[in-house]
């Protein structure tokens, strides 16, 4: 039967050619509909149908993608500046807005960029910026971009592993890479057998970095222990959440010990390829990741072979295109599968059914970058790293109101004070310390009560969240329920929409804190929130939806008296 | 191999790898569900089904999580039902109140569970204002998506049974929305008109286009029946109200074809009660009245074109044309009758002409033994190996 409807026209000989670009590869469907945004300034119905047809997919599915992603656009833009809605630069900018000739510029508002410590930061098309005051915006146009902050000099009271080399090599550089040591986990490792490899991780303790904290050495095994092959290794490098910035850190200042990390990882894992998902916003930190697996390649580091071993590996980067749920790790996979970036059901978790349904293991890039030194000098080294029950040492992120926001390295076990006083510098001057948020957007929002409790993977229980490792001061002048509206804002711009306690309770929530923000609120706003916080966490379906009642409920037990009045 | 949960106190061995909800239902336990169909692959998205497990921070959804040694369940704690009745109103906040002029009130699932739980409708939300009421112009499908929960079944349907891929989800958080390609009218989606999606909706959101209005579930009777198109023999319900059969709608119970129909077995029943369907024989009026074959009008003016002459001179008398009464007129007859001349037709032209002059061609409505019968017909009774069948056209 025919139908009318479909009139054969010939898929554009442009958009077949960006499909074999990528040998017509299903996965490749979002580096398509890139290419094609990137030559006409906006997709279109036909283009997308069109690279539908190209890769022999529906085109619901690129549609999907396409209305998915925030980086891909259906309306025509000029050079898009990206100004970042996250809540760090919402503190440094308060309501203030960019003022910005739309003349040159298309404007969007956008989730964190990931440059916290350049708050308020934007973004220039792939260029990163800030820090920006609201009436600087004429020096962009100039073609100002700031200059990322400068961590060469350690904090009083920093033990610097996976920061040693900050400052010291040139991160573009292989020789010096090589000549301050990089490698050297690879090359001890490699004289091991892999499940000598594993058994060391294990024996460390080592942590997975993302948030979770769940056992890498472990994770490594279940995916050694998979019959099938070929096993597959992924870095999360799609560091989304408000307030985190360490992996961009890592990659930008030492690339080399990423890709190490990983490498180790695969030897360990007797995986055969990797893939660095890194968020599309870091293009200039991708664009280093590449350079530097060229020269781990030059240097038999990478690829056939490696240094003669018979173990041959292969790393890719690939670039996500704008959500915060692609740092869930099977959205993630979804995602590197040329999906749109949706949690899947678990079980089959991915060491088991992950990236093409083979073993996998994913994880984050601080977890990677710890490996090689604990190859090196051995877990017994590690775990003396750290006087804390938890060892070894970690990213930590301070921001707000102190005198030294910015990124350091150290052990577990630090309590908020600390973090303030010796790490952060101590409030600013006049500012008096108010709460916290813990960990990162997911985590707790804590009074000063909780300032002495030692901080650890299991601390969220008491109050102060991990989670990746960030803490946003506030001082009194901060609203908590303002600041609740903002993270509110973040999830409900960025629930993937698959489940309906996330979806709709994230933007109800929002809509009531809203109006509690604008002085309108009404009586129940606070029992509302309760209830939507405790569905969230108790029935959505991922980490996403679950964890958005942990900063909802510790904002309410804590300022339970100023939410009230904004009932009001 | 058999695991031991406890479902609401109740100890029962449990296959392995089976999901709480298949566990339940096997116990009959019943767990409420909408995403859920069990002809689909489950995605998990809609949280009706959560239940409690002892031990765990959350609620899992029974449909999509597997049974696991120790596991103790409960199905209707106090909690989860609180929950069940939160997320059926966070749903409801951005559905429109419309069951009252709804296509499928009385057999919604989202009105049923609703109405159980009573839920009550939250005074906030979208209800039914965000999109086009009727948006597409599918002749036999209504879509609204202002009554779309996302459960997704519609995609699954058509994906996994029908096989074309024509709905997807778009845009994402509170924005989602389901649509057809690349968010184009469904038939230029390659959409084929199946109706699976419809079938397969638990709402109105996909209603169907030609009943709309015509009556609600309570007031049609069900009459199980087989396809009438084709050989498959796809069992479905008519709908009749008044002796009138208004409506399709898949048997979940048929056995050859589940739910899914075609669009002629779904869709093109209007023929039962159209006033040009044939319900008797009828011939041709010179038939019956003996003598030579008469040349029609529509002869005429193919010989009046071939001549470049207008067909009044050609000398032909105009009640030799005329509709109403010439010998080309229909005439009703008895079965009989019209067998009759049938079969002297056929046996006249075979002894004229021979047996090869004449074909026989079968139709896929019928079944294969009447296919068989036909040939039997054509080969033994006439003589001729002319015989071909629809379906190969
Ligand atoms: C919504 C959400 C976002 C996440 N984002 C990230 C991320 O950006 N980076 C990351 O490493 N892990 C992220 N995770 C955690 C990952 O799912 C996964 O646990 C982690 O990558 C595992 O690595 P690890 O064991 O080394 O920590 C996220 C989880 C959720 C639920
Ligand atoms: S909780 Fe649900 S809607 Fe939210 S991100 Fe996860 S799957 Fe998507
Ligand atoms: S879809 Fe169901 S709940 Fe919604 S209006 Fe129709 S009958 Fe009522
Ligand atoms: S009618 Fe059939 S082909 Fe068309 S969208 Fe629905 S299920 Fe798919
Ligand atoms: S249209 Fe119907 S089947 Fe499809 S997602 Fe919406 S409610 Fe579910
Ligand atoms: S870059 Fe703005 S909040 Fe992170
Ligand atoms: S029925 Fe289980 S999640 Fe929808």
């Amino acid at each position: 039967m025919t139908n009318k409807h479909i009139i054969h026209k010939p898929i554009s000989p442009e958009i077949l050619e960006f499909a074999n670009n990528h040998e017509g590869s299903r996965e490749a469907a979002l580096e398509v509909l890139k290419d094609i945004q990137a030559h006409h300034s906006a997709l279109t119905t036909d283009s997308v149908t069109d690279a539908a047809r190209a890769l022999k997919l529906p085109p619901h599915q690129l549609y999907g993608m396409a209305t998915f992603y925030s980086m891909l656009s259906f309306e025509e833009r000029k050079k898009v500046l990206r100004v970042c809605d996250g809540p760090v630069c919402w503190l440094k900018r308060g309501s203030e807005q960019l003022s910005v000739d739309s003349g040159q510029l298309s404007v969007e508002r956008t989730s964190c960029l990931g440059l916290c410590d350049r708050a308020p930061a934007i973004l220039v098309d792939d260029e990163q910026a800030g820090p920006i005051e609201a009436n600087e915006a004429g020096k962009v146009c100039e073609g100002w971009r700031g200059a990322p902050m400068d961590y060469s000099k350690a904090r009083k009271g920093e033990v610097r592993v996976m920061t040693a080399l900050i400052g010291k090599i040139d991160p573009d550089s292989i020789d010096d890479a090589l000549a301050n040591g990089v490698y050297g986990g690879l090359k001890s490792a490699l004289q091991q057998e892999p499940i000598a490899v594993l058994s060391e991780v294990e024996a460390s303790g080592l942590q997975g970095r993302g948030g979770a904290g769940f056992p890498v050495g472990r994770k490594g095994r279940f995916v050694a222990n998979e019959k099938r092959t070929p096993r597959y290794i992924i870095c999360n490098a799609d560091e989304s959440e408000p307030l985190i910035f360490k992996d961009r850190v890592l990659m930008d200042t030492n690339p080399h010990q990423l890709l190490e990390g990983m490498t180790i990882a695969g030897y360990a894992c007797g995986a055969s390829e990797a893939w660095i998902y890194i968020r599309g916003e870091y293009e200039y930190q991708a664009r280093r990741l590449e350079n530097a697996i060229e020269g781990a390649k030059s240097k038999n580091l990478l690829g056939e072979n490696i240094l003669g071993s018979g173990f041959s590996f292969d790393i890719h980067v690939h670039r996500g295109a704008g959500a915060y749920i692609c740092g869930e790790e099977t959205a993630l996979i979804e995602s590197l599968e040329g999906k749109r970036g949706e949690p899947r059901l678990r079980p089959p978790y991915p060491p088991t059914y992950g990236f093409r349904g083979q073993p996998t293991a994913v994880n984050n890039v601080e977890s990677f970058c710890a490996v090689p030194h604990i190859l090196k000098n051995g877990a017994e080294w590690w775990k003396s790293l750290s006087g804390y029950k938890t060892p070894g040492t970690k990213m930590y992120m301070v921001l707000g109101h102190v005198k030294k926001p910015g990124l350091f390295e150290a052990p577990f076990g630090l309590t908020l004070r600390q973090i303030v006083k010796e790490f952060g510098g101590g409030m600013l001057k006049g500012s008096k310390f108010k709460f916290a948020l813990c960990g990162g957007a997911a985590g707790t929002i804590t009074d000063e009560s909780l300032l002495d409790v030692p901080i650890d993977f299991s601390s969220g229980q008491k109050g102060v969240s991990l989670g990746a490792g960030a803490f946003l001061i506030c001082d009194q002048n901060v609203s908590p329920v303002a600041m609740l509206r903002e993270l509110l804002h973040f999830f409900a711009v960025e629930s993937c929409g698959k489940c309906t306690p996330c979806r709709v309770g994230t933007w109800r929530s929002l809509e009531i804190l809203d109006r509690m923000t604008a002085g309108k609120g009404q009586k129940g706003d606070v029992e509302e929130l309760k209830i939507l916080a405790d569905l969230m966490q108790v029935s959505s379906f991922c980490g996403l939806g679950q964890s958005v009642g942990i900063p909802m409920k510790s904002a309410l037990a804590y300022f339970g008296a100023e939410f009230e009045k904004a009932e009001s | 191999m058999a695991v031991n949960i406890k479902i609401n106190g109740k100890a029962i061995q449990a296959e392995d790898g089976k999901t709480i909800l298949q566990v339940a239902k096997e116990h009959n336990v019943r767990i409420p569900t909408l995403c859920y169909h069990k002809d689909l692959n489950p995605t998990g998205n809609c949280r009706m089904c959560v239940v409690d497990v002892n031990g765990w921070r959350i609620s899992p959804a029974a449909c999509v999580t597997p049974v696991w040694e120790g596991m103790e369940i409960e199905t209707d704690s106090e909690k989860v039902m609180k929950d069940r009745k939160l997320t059926l109103e966070l749903m409801l906040a951005n559905h429109p109140q419309d069951c009252l002029t709804c296509d499928v009130a009385g057999e919604c699932e989202l009105q049923d569970l609703a109405y159980e739980y009573k839920a009550e409708v939250p005074a906030w939300g979208a209800k039914g204002t965000r999109y086009k009421v009727d948006s597409d112009p599918n002749p036999f499908i209504r879509v609204d998506m202002n009554k779309c929960i996302l459960c997704r079944r519609c995609e699954s349907a058509c994906a996994e049974i029908q096989v074309r891929d024509v709905w997807g989800v778009a845009k994402r958080g509170f924005d989602e929305v389901m649509v057809a390609g690349a968010g184009v009218p469904m038939l230029e989606a390659r959409c084929e008109s199946c109706g699976q999606c419809v079938a397969y909706c638990p709402t109105g959101a996909l209603s169907n286009k030609m009943s709309y209005g015509m009556a609600r579930a309570h007031q049609v009777k069900k009459v199980t029946t087989t396809c009438s198109y084709c050989g498959v023999g796809c069992q479905f319900d008519l709908l009749v109200k008044d002796n009138k059969v208004i409506g399709v709608h898949s048997n979940s119970e048929a056995p050859v074809n589940g739910m899914a129909l075609c669009v002629k077995g779904r869709y093109g029943y209007d023929f039962i009660h159209h006033p040009d369907r044939l319900v008797r024989p009828k011939v041709r009026r010179y038939l019956l009245e003996g003598g030579g074959k008469p040349v029609s009008s529509d002869q005429l003016s193919v010989i009046s074109d071939r001549l470049s002459v207008s067909s009044d001179q050609l000398s032909v008398t105009s009640d030799q044309l005329s509709v109403t009464s010439g010998p080309w007129d229909w005439v009703e007859v008895e079965w009989e009758k019209a067998l009759d001349i049938v079969a002297d037709k056929f046996a006249d032209t075979r002894s004229e002409f021979g047996a090869d002059t004449t074909g026989f061609l079968a139709s896929a409505k019928c079944l294969n033994e009447e296919n068989y019968l036909i040939n039997k017909l054509a080969r033994q009774v006439m003589g001729t190996n002319n015989i071909d069948h629809c379906a190969r056209l």
